[in-house]
Formats: structure tokens, sequence, C-alpha cells
């Protein structure tokens, strides 16, 4: 019995007169691992942001557990809290330790003590491999480390959906691996997942769904066999022949 | 006498224009009374009972500025420590007790004196102020209470100390001093042989004591103090019809008081009763009180003046420190408080009501930056200073004036600076802080503003040191601030340039320490440049920034 966590309606997002998202309809099931392909600019991050609120859709509606997040009573903040980010350039606060990039919300949001915070956020650094750091601050740290903390930091605040958007595209390629490998885990681990990736590789051997988009519409969406061995859509085919001969 | 060129003044005349408007004329005094109608005086003044006269106590001999009450010098009121003596100090007294009044002494710059006047904030201006057509617009003066005359001054033993008229100094070989209008008048003297002007009084005694030149031309006030001071001198004065022609130049001084003030006729009657002989004797025992001994050296004089004026310079100087502090303080809270409002982002579909208010309070800002940022700091001073007592009768203290004068100032500028500092916060902050579930406020207070606020604090130490130098121009207000006070230490002892340098140091020293105590608080607020590795096995080790 899976149960929906989030539920996209007729989804549909302008930036002035330029249609970024049409039509958008979309489910979210607990535990899948859910990667978006698609060229640059077909409305990936958009979409991404629209789920977390941080770009207001034009129109449509998204239901989370049943409920419309659009609606004028909905406490954004809170469901923000409850659907984490990790940014292609990580975000981390600058103003503070890696320790504190995870205790903060926990305390501010959660209103959990500052001990209990920072055990939480010890067991979360650990897991991505940076608890030995917990006292640097953002500047003293390589881009991998970086986003190894950011993902502790949004796991500290028990999400129950993670959403990724293009979390290895800024980083040198020796760093692309521990961040794959923590993402990896952290599926593995059951976590809800939604990754905008190029990563063919995480896509095929990680997520459970793939979802291809195509200027601003949803191409084809299907288990992730289906996707990548036996797409139907010409543009999915015309688009993995590219990444595959790339990658090749 | 003093004739500097009253452009502030002039900017500020509409000031005038709107008192003249809403003064009513007053009905003129019975001038045959012998003594004074003691009601109509009072109605006149400020506060009943008080005479308040300002002058600049900067403007030897006529008046300056002296830490002791001695040779009944008065203390100023809004300079507590301070006392003025002088000719014009004498007068204002020798007045205040004729008409029977207390007498209040304000110290005020020049440039202070007329609208302070106009705004009703002293009764009558007693600073050695020559009465010319443009200042007889704005104000009303009395009769001369002195009349400065041109002389010659020459060698006692000489021919010409017997002259009566500039025609017995034919062919003499006369001097007078540099850039001013007494050189222009030795061409009225039959085959002079004028000499080159001197820059100074020592220079030019020294020229008439040797022998070079036969006479300088000075006024009486100079004249008396050379000729106290060097026994072989004296100095020929001229009547009427033998003297020099001045022409346009004014060489009186009298009493300024407000247009149509019932006080002008009481004036020049208490003003009467002081005899010529009476006046000539003051002015002689005050350019007497006012002479000092032999120069001791350029350095000698730095001392001298410490020596005399060490505890207003410090007073001074804790002032323009506490000025500068506070308002910084202040400014920055509101410019920091502007900042934050208007990085808020108010919904216009959402909340059309809200978002009308917010932008109209946010127009009311822009108003405020631009007005405080496009006008000088002097003019604000004198509007708000003096407006406010003028229009609504405010009477604000020189000090809360100068406080909120600054602060706001500082908050226009450094609004600007924090929005620029918040504006320059990576975007990918602020969304990284809104995708973990915090409202706007909590984003600004724990992400944004100590970042924003870290990067400008080097334009904020900038600011505290440009209002550690910018409180000079609240002389104008009357802010016993460092600069104010080194003006009158300059203008009592004529000693300028030593005086300048001291305060020249004072200002370097105040700017210094700030400047480095300012560096040391960005290091720490940057944080530590290293920091522990933390491991279960083996010792914690410290990783230094850049080793990576
Ligand atoms: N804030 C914005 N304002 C205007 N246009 C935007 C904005 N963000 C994205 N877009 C446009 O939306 C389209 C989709 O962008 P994006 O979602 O970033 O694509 P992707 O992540 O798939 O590369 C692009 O054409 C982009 O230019
Ligand atoms: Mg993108």
């Amino acid at each position: 019995m899976s149960k929906t966590i989030l539920e996209v309606q007729h989804l549909e997002k302008r930036f002035g007169d330029n249609l970024v998202l049409k039509d958008i309809d979309f489910e979210v099931e607990a535990g899948e691992v859910i990667s978006i392909i698609g060229s640059s600019g077909s409305g990936k991050s958009t979409l991404l942001r629209c789920l977390n609120l941080l770009e207001t859709p034009t129109s449509g509606d998204i239901l989370y557990h049943g409920d419309s997040i659009l609606a004028r009573s909905y406490d954004q903040n809170k469901y923000r809290a409850k659907v984490g980010m990790v940014f292609q350039g990580f975000n981390l606060f600058k103003n503070m330790t890696a320790l504190k990039n995870c205790t903060v919300g926990q305390v501010k949001i959660l209103d959990r003590s500052q001990a209990e915070a920072e055990k939480i956020a010890l067991e979360n650094l650990e897991k991505v491999g940076m608890a030995p750091y917990r006292d640097a601050r953002p500047d003293q740290l390589s881009g991998g480390q970086q986003q190894r903390i950011a993902i502790a930091r949004a796991l500290s605040m028990n999400p129950e959906v993670l959403l990724f958007d293009e979390p290895t595209s800024a980083l040198d390629p020796e760093m692309v691996g521990e961040v794959l490998d923590t993402m990896t885990a952290l599926a593995r681990e059951g976590l809800t997942m939604i990754v905008v990736t190029h990563e063919m590789a995480f896509a095929r051997d990680v997520s459970s769904r793939v979802v291809f988009m195509d200027k601003g519409v949803i191409a084809e969406s299907g288990p992730t066999d289906q996707i990548i061995n036996n797409p139907e859509n010409e543009r999915t085919k015309e688009f993995l022949n590219r990444y595959l001969t790339e990658n090749k | 006498m003093k004739n500097k060129t009253w452009t502030r003044w002039l900017t500020l005349s509409f000031l005038a224009l709107i008192f003249t408007l809403i003064t009513p004329l007053t009905s003129t005094i019975n001038a045959q009374d012998e003594s004074y109608d003691q009601n109509l005086i009072n109605e006149a003044l400020e506060e009943p009972g008080t005479l308040k006269v300002g002058m600049e106590a900067n403007y030897a001999p006529f008046n300056w500025s002296q830490t002791s009450s001695s040779n009944g010098a008065v203390e100023i009121s809004n300079s507590p420590g301070e006392y003025a003596n002088g000719y014009d100090v004498q007068m204002a007294v020798r007045l205040a007790e004729e008409l029977n009044l207390t007498l209040e002494i304000i110290k005020l710059d020049w440039d202070g004196l007329p609208p302070a006047l106009e705004s009703g904030m002293i009764d009558a201006v007693i600073a050695g102020m020559s009465p010319t057509p443009e200042r007889e617009r704005q104000i009303d003066f009395s009769n001369a209470y002195y009349n400065s005359e041109i002389v010659l001054v020459v060698r006692e033993d000489s021919n010409y100390a017997a002259a009566n008229s500039i025609g017995d100094f034919d062919s003499a070989r006369v001097t007078a001093q540099l850039n001013t209008f007494h050189y222009d008048l030795i061409e009225q003297i039959p085959n002079v042989h004028r000499q080159t002007a001197m820059d100074s009084f020592p220079a030019m005694i020294t020229s008439v004591l040797s022998g070079k030149s036969d006479a300088y031309v000075s006024e009486a006030p100079g004249a008396m103090a050379a000729t106290a001071a060097n026994s072989d001198l004296m100095y020929i004065t001229f009547d009427e019809n033998n003297g020099f022609d001045t022409g346009q130049v004014n060489t009186s001084i009298a009493v300024g008081m407000q247009k149509d003030s019932p006080l002008l006729d009481p004036v020049n009657q208490a003003l009467s009763t002081i005899s010529q002989a009476d006046r000539d004797q003051l002015m002689n025992d005050m350019v007497l009180l006012n002479e000092r001994g032999e120069s001791t050296g350029f350095w000698g004089d730095v001392r001298e003046i410490w020596d005399m004026y060490g505890s207003q310079f410090l007073v001074g100087a804790r002032n323009t420190l506490i000025i500068a502090l506070i308002s910084t303080v202040i400014g920055s809270t509101i410019g920091l408080g502007i900042a934050i409002y208007r990085s808020i982002p108010v919904d216009k579909k959402r909340n059309p009501i809200s978002y009308f208010f917010y932008k109209l309070f946010d127009l009311l800002i822009m108003v405020y930056i631009e007005i405080f940022r496009g006008t000088p700091m002097m003019v604000q001073s004198m509007l708000i200073f003096y407006g406010s007592k003028l229009f609504f009768n405010i009477d604000m203290s020189p000090l809360f004036a100068a406080l909120l004068i600054v602060s706001v100032n500082t908050g226009a500028y450094i609004s600007e600076v924090f929005r620029g500092g918040i504006m320059g916060i990576d975007k990918g902050q602020s969304e990284a802080a809104k995708a973990i579930g915090m409202s706007h406020f909590q984003s600004m207070t724990t992400v944004i503003l100590p970042q924003a606020i870290r990067n400008t604090l080097p334009a904020l130490g900038n600011e505290f040191v440009i209002n550690i130098k910018d409180t000079s121009v609240l002389n104008v207000i009357a802010v016993t601030e460092l600069f104010f006070v080194t003006r009158s230490a300059a203008g009592s002892t004529y000693m300028t340039f030593q005086s300048f340098l001291i305060a020249s140091i004072i200002y370097f020293v105040m700017t210094f320490v700030t400047t480095r105590l300012l560096r040391l608080i960005e290091n720490y607020m940057s944080g530590s440049a290293s920091y522990t590795v933390h491991e279960s096995s083996t010792m914690p080790k410290t990783v230094e920034r850049g080793s990576l």
C-alpha cells in the first residue's frame, strides 16, 4: 500500500509572457525516488521550485496529503520545512559553521532544544561523512564537502520529501562520486526523493521512476527500466541517445 | 569691522522674509522719556528680565573666550566653564545694568548670529558687527557703540609725532597690512612713498621702530595694542576733514536687534549714557588685557594655548566624540530599519491594501533619504535648529539638535549602504533559508543581516569617522564641539595656526583610534581563520584557512 504525498494538478507557470510549465500532472508516493531528466531550459528547476513554493504557480494546484498548499490560509513555511531542498550551488549559510547550518532550522522552526538539535545534526553529518568538519565554515570547505553538509542540513529537518536540483553539476568531477554515493545511500534507506539530474547512471541505477521533461511539459514518465530502455516518445529517445553516446 | 561674506545667511533669507511677515508691527517708544518703560522692554525680550546677547567670543579685542571669570568676564551660558570678555562684553554688561536686566551671553558662530536673532534665540547681537546695507535689511542697528578710526602709528620721537592731518605725512614712507583696504588708503597721502605691504602687526611695528617706514596704517584698537606694548610708539588720530576717506567701508560697530524691535530706543538711550571718553578708556583697558608677553616661539605658543584652553579643547573633543558615536549608532539603527522594511516582500495581488500602505510609506522613506542626502548638513542644522524655534517655538538644546541632525543624516546615508549590503548577499542564501521553512523575518535576522552587516562594517566605520569630522559644521548651532572651541582659541589669541594644529592632532588621534578599533571588530566578526577537525581515534588537528 503506497500512500500519495504530493499531487500536482494542471500546474502552469509563466514568467511574464513566457509559459514555462504547461499543464503538469504529477504524483509523488512515499518511498519513491524520482529522477527528472530533460534538456536545459525544459522547466525542470522551475517544477522543483514550484514544489516547495520558491516559485508561486500561475495556475493549477499542488496537494500535500490532500490539502492544497496554495490555499490562502495554508501555512507555507511549515510546509517548506517538510519538503527539503538541495541546491546546485549548495547555498550553505555562510555566516555559520557546518554544525550551526544543521541546527538553526531545527531550533527556529521545529522548536527543538539546542542539545537535541545538535545530536540530530551530528547524526546526519556522520551519515554524509562530514562530522569531523562540524566546526568549519563553508568558505573553508570544498564543493563536495559543502554539498554533503547541505544534504545533512536538509535531513536534519526530517523532511518527508527531499528535492535535489542538479546537486552535482557545480562540482569538480572528482567530487561528484562522494555526493552521488551519499544520495544512493539515502535512497536505499527509503527516503522519498525527487532528483533533477544529468547523471544518467544515477537515474538508471537508483531511481524507481523517471520523468522526462521537454519544453515545459512532461513528455514521458514511467518506471526507470521502461523509460531508459524502451522509451516511446521520440524526444526521449533523442535525448537519451545523445546522453548515452556522450557518456560512452 | 567685520565684513565676512554672508552667502550662507542669504540662502536662509526666506526665514527672515517669513519672519517679517508674521511679526506684527510694533509701536515705537516715546523717546522723550528719561527712564525706561520696563514693560515694553520685557515684552520685547524672549525671557522677561534677561538680555540674551549673542557673540562669537573669538574676535579680540571686541570679544574673546577665556577659562576664568577674571577681569569681569561673563560665563557663556551655552558653554559651561568658558567665559567671554572684551569690549563687546563690557558694553553688554553696561547696557544690561542700565536697562535693569540680567545679562546672558550666548556663544554662536558668526553665520548663526542672524538666524538666532530672528528666531528669538537671542535678543541682541553685540559682536563687533558693522551695520551694512545688506544687514540692515534683516536687522535693526542701534547707534554706534564704537567708532574705529583709521590712524597712523609712528615713533614717538619722529617728526610726525605732532601731525594732525594726513597732509602732514607728505612724502613719508608708509606701510599697511597685506590684503586690507588700509593698504589702498595710503595713496590718499600726498607724494607718499608706499612701502611693501606687511603680513602681520609685528612686522609693521618692527618696520616703524627700525626707521625703515615712517608710519603704518591701522584701526584704533590695533594701534592701542601696539602702543601699549611699545613705549616708543604712538598713534596719530585725525578729525573728520583731515583724515582718510574710507568711502563705503563702515568702521563703526553697533548693536543688532530684530527688525522694528521696541528695544531699539531703550538701547540707544542707554548707549548715550556712555561717554566717548569712557568708550576709549574701555577699549584701552581691553586691548591691554588681551596683551600677551613676548612670543616664546612656535611650540611655546602651542604650549601656551594648550595651557590656557586645554580643558576647553578636551570638552570639545568629548562632545565631538559623543555626538559622532551616538549619532552613528542611532543613524545605523534607522538605516537598518529602513533597509529591512524595504526588503519586505509584499504581494500586490494577495494583499492590495497592505501593498498600498507599504508603497506609501516607502515613498516617504525615499523622500527622507533624498532630502537629507541632497542638502548640506549645515543648511539642515540652520533650518531645524532655528526654524523650529522661529515657526513652532520649540527650544531644542544644541546638543539634542546636533544628535537629531547627525543621526537623521547618517540614517539617510546608511540605509542605502545597508540596502546595497542586503542586495549583495547571494539570492541562494535566502532561498536556502526559505527552503528549511524560515519566514522572511527569520531569514533576515539569522542569515541575511549577519552577513550584510559584516560586509557593511567598513562603510559604517567610515561613516563614524566622517561624523567625527562633520560635527564641525554644527558650530552654526552653537554646539561646543572641537572645531568651535578651536575657533574661539584662535580668535582670542590671534594664534590661528597653533590652535588649529592642536585641533588637527586631536581629530587625528580620534579618527585613528576609531579606525583601529573598528578593524578589530571586523576581524572578530569574521570568525577564526582556522577550525578543528574532530576525529574519534586521533588527536584533533587544526586546519588553516586556504589549506584545502
Ligand atoms: N525567474 C525567472 N524569470 C524568468 N524566466 C525564468 C526564470 N526562471 C526560469 N526561467 C525560464 O524558464 C525556463 C525554464 O527554466 P528552468 O526551469 O531553469 O529549466 P531547466 O532547469 O530545465 O534547465 C527557461 O526558459 C528560463 O529562462
Ligand atoms: Mg535547472
